[in-house]
């Protein structure tokens, strides 16, 4: 079989569409009368706890000859089955009265300091916020470059205090079914659960985003405060996270409870191990418009270097 | 009154409008407005198979509809839809079969994407629509006969329970889209097996003296 070999940094230029040709889409839509349709790419979104706090880019993390998905695409193509199975229903249904601001964040299980936060203050605690550019691979085969903003999750991880039989990081999203009408019902095992191994959470890579571009997050996003994990496939970030606890075993986690076969724990990028019905051997690159080509995906989703190292001895086709 | 509507409903460019119109308003006027979002392609791929799989049970629905109501005028106009409603399934499965083709990009992953189930029972269900929708004409009709057109139309039902299955693997969570399809349909089939049972039983008298017995023995 033939394979397209290509520099681990390689992103196609044609895969993304200038940020004019969008602004330009929505005159185009006005021009044509289509007022509804242009408003519904500009609605006024929720806004999330963490505004205010100044960033830059950490110049580490920059991802050199890449190009990072226009804003747009990030905030209206989404997985966030609290608000609907469709990509471009969260960024309505979160919209429709969900309130992200307070919002409280407890963090305890095997930790000596455990605590509960105002979001604000969490990212006081861990000295302010950073940008980073990240891959973002989904296991359904698609990928996006993002700017995130946020802080290491090593931060919090060591502020925490973990005790020494503590093994595993768990995150909890919210649950409040009363706002929610997919959590009403027990097709799936709300609230949404995820988790991460120790030494995973302390890698300097795992990220809990608070904004994108600079901006808050909006709803649709997980704000305000979501795991961020790029090695990994995208469902293990937890958005919109209420608790982090840190336990002695591996937790449950909503997706792999659903369907085992399908979505590992671990759940690492990786081209080698097909999903069953679909090949993870390459992926859709968002905004790329109609004929967007495929890219290979890369083991680790490019982060091999920094990752491989925490799966020495596991058999990753074992452990997907 | 009902007449009227059943009057407009019974006629050809009534259907016509509204099997095209559902795939102009939901697939083209979308695509040239900027509404199929982030991945247009994965849109399309998406919608155009929910189009074709709930034509396919429209058309499945009608068979029973006509049994349990066969008085309805509105029933018996869209009965006469069968063929177009049909056909018209197997032409949006088609096209979300040609954005498939796209959607896997080379012929490596395509050829790859056969291997998996989720694709080729797509394909499978696809490949008899297309022989049930080349095989709708009065001239197959005639050639076949009537018996064995209609043993060969059958296969709609296997087609359906095969993409049915289908749509409710294509994604996380399908199997909550694609469950009110199938109680949908298996009740109406259910419906329609026990409204049988009692006209043969009971050809003359009023459904309403014998149905309870009847429910209970089947």
């Amino acid at each position: 079989m033939y394979i397209h070999k290509k520099p681990s940094w390689y992103l196609p230029d044609s895969g993304v569409t200038p940020q004019a040709a969008y602004l330009g889409r929505r005159k185009f839509l006005r021009t044509l009368g289509m007022g509804a349709a242009a408003t519904a790419f500009t609605r006024v979104p929720g806004i999330s706890a963490t505004a205010g706090f100044p960033d830059t880019l950490n110049p580490s993390f920059k991802l050199s000859a890449v190009k990072l998905t226009p804003y747009d695409l990030i905030t209206t193509y989404n997985n966030f089955y609290e608000w609907g199975l469709s990509k471009d229903e969260p960024s309505k249904l979160s919209n429709q009265g969900w309130k992200t601001d307070p919002w409280t964040i407890e963090i305890g299980g095997l930790c000596a300091n455990p605590a509960k936060f105002a979001v604000n203050d969490l990212i006081k605690a861990v000295g302010g916020i950073e940008q980073r550019n990240y891959r973002h691979r989904c296991v359904e085969a698609w990928s996006m470059v993002v700017p995130w903003d946020g802080f290491p999750l090593a931060k919090l991880v060591t502020l925490s205090s973990p005790k020494p039989e503590a093994k595993y990081v768990q995150f909890t999203s919210f649950l409040d079914p009363k706002i929610c009408p997919a959590q009403r019902s027990n097709d799936f095992a709300w609230p949404f659960t995820e988790g991460l191994m120790l030494d995973e959470a302390m890698n300097e890579l795992a990220f809990l985003a608070t904004g994108i571009y600079g901006k808050p997050l909006l709803n649709q996003n997980g704000a305000p405060i979501r795991l961020v994990v790029p090695w990994k496939y995208g469902f293990k970030g937890a958005k919109s996270i209420v608790r982090i606890d840190f336990v002695a075993t591996q937790p449950k986690t909503l997706w792999n409870q659903y369907a085992p076969d399908e979505y590992g724990f671990l759940a690492n990028v990786n081209p080698e191990v097909d999903h069953p019905r679909w090949s993870q051997r390459s992926e859709r690159v968002i905004g790329g418009g109609f004929f967007s080509s495929r890219q290979p995906t890369l083991k680790f989703n490019g982060y091999e270097k920094e990752v491989a190292a925490l799966y020495a001895g596991i058999d990753l086709r074992k452990n997907f | 009154m009902m007449k009227t509507i059943a009057a407009i409903i019974g006629h050809k460019a009534f259907a016509l409008s509204v099997i095209i119109g559902i795939g102009v308003w939901l697939l083209i006027v979308p695509a040239f407005t900027g509404g199929l979002g982030a991945d247009p392609l994965d849109r399309l791929l998406h919608v155009s198979g929910e189009i074709a799989i709930w034509t396919l049970a429209a058309v499945l629905s009608l068979t029973p509809l006509r049994v349990l109501f066969p008085k309805s005028r509105i029933v018996n106009a869209l009965n006469r839809h069968r063929r177009y409603i049909g056909v018209s399934s197997c032409i949006y499965a088609l096209v979300h079969f040609s954005c498939h083709l796209l959607y896997q990009g080379d012929w490596d992953d395509l050829l790859a994407s056969f291997s998996k189930p989720f694709i080729w029972l797509g394909a499978s269900g696809l490949l008899i629509l297309v022989v049930l929708a080349i095989t709708s004409n009065n001239w197959t009709v005639r050639k076949l006969g009537g018996r064995n057109w209609k043993l060969l139309h059958r296969l709609a039902y296997l087609a359906a329970a095969i993409l049915i299955y289908h749509q409710s693997i294509a994604g996380k969570g399908h199997w909550y889209i694609a469950r009110w399809l199938l109680f949908a349909l298996l009740s109406l089939e259910l419906a329609r097996l026990v409204k049988t049972q009692i006209t043969k039983k009971n050809p003359r008298t009023a459904v309403t003296t014998g149905s309870r017995q009847e429910i209970k023995s089947t």
